[in-house]
């Protein structure tokens, strides 16, 4: 399977790498589109799954350069040393972006959060009402899925928030 | 009065009036520039009253009379008690003009109160000016993308409404940390395929969310470290490293135990599906079950281990099965034959697993009695031993007993020197003891005593981050008090030089200061000269009175005395009158005096010129009215 590799050339394979990294880091996987006429969707499939794996067994397990190698037994030598450098050169975004996967362990978990100061000048009942309101919304990830969370808050639920949001802190600093 | 002038035309200033920079005293008013001024101080005074007011003159002299008219009508409204009338401001004298003006300039209302005034406004005003502007965005209707007008474009557009999404970022700097023998690699990532920031992030919309998160989150960490380290780490007395692998590996352990102690409930249930209601146990579960992940993220059990051992042999052996089953369907003719070799070979394979079964059944009693005589036999040797050892002593008593009395002394004397020895050696012991004890115990007060210091030292280097807290803490408030202070310093008028203010204002004192001095000396001048004049009226007055009573005694004896007595008479009236006169001169002289400063200042409002102008302008109005009757007869 990994022969695949050979139907491109050295730098080809490097930039290649260098995208399935950072699919994995949370960036922009590489597109189908650009290596349609190489492969075969089932191939590319095939080849993705093989790349991601790799590199996710040989940062996370830390194994070692001949280990890598054996792996890629069927690919030119000169392909295999490109894929061995783009492992070196990301050796730091992989572990990053695993132990940020390590992280997010638990059912659900904040993926982005934006907030919105308001100030309502007026109602349809009082004429002038000059109240801060804060819009917080939130992107939680629930089993891979995105579910964004909305909510609108005066000063007062405000601070009830923050204050269970402190207690929450110090409980994970007890951890610690 | 340079002074007073040059304050007016500043204030004149401030409310609006233009005057030229050239001008810098109120004789070089003209009379436009005196209305103006006047006018814009009404205005600002009391803005009703000033409204209707023209700030320029009129051509026509009746238009231009009632304009000075109104306007000391109006100053007179305010409150100006002096002498005012249209004159004043046509045909200005710098006196009046003067005067007029600083009543009004301090009449101006205080600047402070105003600027209070204006902000309370201009909020209101704003948040006013906001509210409508949101009237009229609700009131419009809304209006489908296609058909947006340019209009509609700012409020009903949605470019504004990006929703924020993060991405994770790559930069060179912060990979330094890596080791070092992939240093090269890692150069040529950096050099001639990571992309710029910019370009990293899917949308440019993201970009600027995601270089502010990865700043707060970098912000936050160090900042939750420093706290960290200053509250536990130095306490732990520890390089900041080795504190961290310490962190690390306790950690590590806690959360060992967490999995272990979650993990063992659900393998022993492992076999029936049911999953722990633990979630975490579920977690695992899920972690288990995801085949490309399992690798990475969790080693395995053994217990999983061991399951896809067995699940992958038995694949295997239906693998291998199957293809011969499929070999004996597939011929046909020979079924009946292989059928019975079926049988049989069932049979025999039975046959074969039944005495496979009961060999092992025999294999294993056999290996359960041969541990069993394995240590009976162990047993019996551990017995032997103890036997042989028995005898052995036994054997040497039974040596001994031949000379018994001897032998005895010889055992006594051996243990007396065991004994003495151990004695000795306990002496000996004691001597190296003392001194070891002693210094153990000067190490340990040493050892103290560094406590001691380092503890001293940990409370005086946190007092001293408490101390760099407060201090920066207050240098930044000083910091902004200072940059208030200096737009509030800007944001003062600064053509109003207040030193020379009250430079001046301590020159005025101390001239007026002088001249009381001289006021009050020229008083008690005054007053010796009344004294003087007092006591030499009183003498003339008493020798008058002696000589008089003299002179009228002898008048009775002699007649030449009593004309002398006449003549007296007749002097003391004369003296008395010639005194009444120059008292009377004096007087009227000060009285002339008076008028004629009356004359100069009535000079100085030069009245006739006046008079004749306002003659003139009368003799102008009238020729005006008569041309207006003339036309109106006329039309």
């Amino acid at each position: 399977m990994t022969d695949l590799l050979n139907r491109i050339s050295n730098t080809d394979c490097t930039k290649l790498c260098h995208r399935v990294v950072d699919g994995l880091c949370g960036r922009e996987p590489p597109r189908r589109a650009d290596y349609s006429a190489t492969w075969s969707l089932q191939e590319w499939l095939q080849l993705l799954d093989f790349l991601t794996a790799l590199f996710r067994l040989a940062v996370g397990s830390n194994i070692s350069d001949e280990e890598v190698l054996a792996k890629l037994s069927d690919v030119n030598s000169s392909h295999a040393d490109a894929v061995l450098s783009v492992l070196r050169a990301r050796q730091q975004d992989i572990r990053c972006a695993l132990l940020d996967r390590t992280n997010n362990i638990s059912s659900a978990t904040l993926q982005d959060f934006d907030w919105q100061l308001k100030l309502a000048l007026s109602s349809d009942k009082i004429s002038s009402l000059n109240t801060p309101l804060l819009g917080l919304s939130l992107d939680v990830r629930e089993n891979g899925a995105l579910r964004p969370v909305t909510m609108e808050m005066s000063t007062e639920e405000l601070s009830t928030l923050i204050s269970s949001l402190e207690a929450a802190n110090k409980m994970v600093l007890q951890l610690k | 009065m340079e002074e007073v002038d040059k304050i007016l035309i500043h204030a004149l200033r401030q409310v609006g009036t233009e005057v030229a920079e050239e001008v810098d005293s109120l004789k070089q008013f003209s009379s436009e520039l005196i209305v103006e001024a006047v006018v814009r101080c009404v205005r600002v005074i009391e803005s009703g009253l000033g409204g209707a007011l023209p700030t320029s003159l009129p051509p026509g002299m009746s238009a231009r009379f009632r304009v000075g008219m109104s306007l000391a009508q109006a100053c007179q409204d305010v409150g100006y008690k002096g002498e005012i009338g249209y004159q004043t401001f046509l045909y200005s004298n710098e006196p009046e003009i003067r005067s007029l003006l600083m009543f009004l300039v301090e009449k101006l209302p205080r600047e402070r109160a105003e600027a209070s005034d204006q902000s309370a406004g201009k909020s209101a005003v704003l948040q006013r000016a906001i509210a409508a502007a949101l009237r009229a965005q609700l009131a419009a209707s809304w209006v489908p993308p296609n058909c947006r007008l340019p209009l509609h474009w700012e409020t009903q557009s949605q470019g504004a409404l990006h929703s924020l999404h993060v991405q994770p970022l790559s930069f060179p700097l912060c990979s330094k940390a890596s080791d070092r023998k992939h240093l090269k690699d890692v150069k040529d990532y950096h050099r001639d395929v990571l992309p710029p920031v910019t370009a990293q992030t899917s949308g440019h919309a993201s970009t600027a969310a995601s270089i502010l998160e990865r700043h707060a989150s970098e912000l936050s960490a160090a900042q939750e470290w420093d706290n960290e380290w200053k509250s536990q780490g130095l306490l732990s007395r520890l390089t900041p490293q080795e504190y961290c692998s310490r962190k690390l590996t306790r950690l590590r352990k806690r959360i060992e135990e967490q999995l272990r102690s979650a993990a063992a409930p659900s393998s022993e249930s492992a076999f029936a599906v049911s999953r722990s209601t633990s979630e975490l146990s579920e977690l695992l579960q899920t972690f288990r079950g995801s085949a490309p992940s399992n690798h990475v993220l969790t080693k395995g059990s053994h217990f999983t281990h061991t399951q896809k051992f067995s699940f992958t042999q038995e694949t295997a052996a239906a693998a291998a099965l199957s293809p011969v089953l499929a070999g004996r369907h597939s011929e046909g003719d020979v079924q009946l034959r292989q059928e019975e070799e079926l049988a049989s070979l069932q049979q025999q394979f039975q046959q074969l697993c039944s005495d496979v079964d009961q060999l092992t059944a025999d294999m294993k009693h056999l290996n359960v009695t041969n541990a069993q005589v394995l240590d009976e036999l162990k047993q019996r040797e551990l017995g032997n031993a103890e036997d042989d050892e028995k005898m052995q002593v036994k054997k040497k008593t039974v040596d001994l007993l031949p000379d018994a009395e001897n032998n005895l002394l010889k055992l006594q004397s051996l243990v007396e020197g065991g004994a003495k020895r151990v004695v000795n050696l306990a002496a000996q012991w004691e001597k190296h003891r003392a001194p070891l004890i002693d210094e153990y115990r000067r190490l340990k007060e040493i050892c103290s005593n560094k406590d001691l210091e380092s503890n001293r030292k940990l409370s005086e280097i946190k007092s001293l981050h408490e101390k760099i807290r407060v201090s920066t803490e207050e240098a930044k408030k000083k910091e902004e008090t200072h940059k208030q202070l200096v737009t509030e310093l800007e944001s003062l008028p600064k053509d109003v030089s207040r030193s020379a203010y009250t430079q001046r204002i301590l020159e005025i004192v101390s001239n007026i200061k002088k001249q009381k001095e001289e006021i009050t000396k020229i008083l008690s001048d005054t007053k010796e000269l009344q004294k003087e004049i007092n006591n030499l009226t009183g003498k003339l007055d008493r020798t008058f009175a002696v000589t008089d009573e003299l002179v009228f005694k002898d008048a009775k004896k002699d007649e030449s005395v009593r004309k002398s007595y006449k003549y007296l008479a007749a002097l003391h009236e004369n003296c008395n009158q010639l005194i009444q006169t120059i008292e009377d001169t004096g007087t009227i002289l000060r009285e002339i005096r008076d008028l004629e400063e009356q004359i100069e200042t009535e000079n100085g409002n030069k009245t006739v010129s006046n008079l004749e102008r306002i003659l003139d302008d009368y003799k102008a109005i009238r020729q005006e009215n008569s041309a207006l009757a003339a036309k109106i007869r006329e039309g």
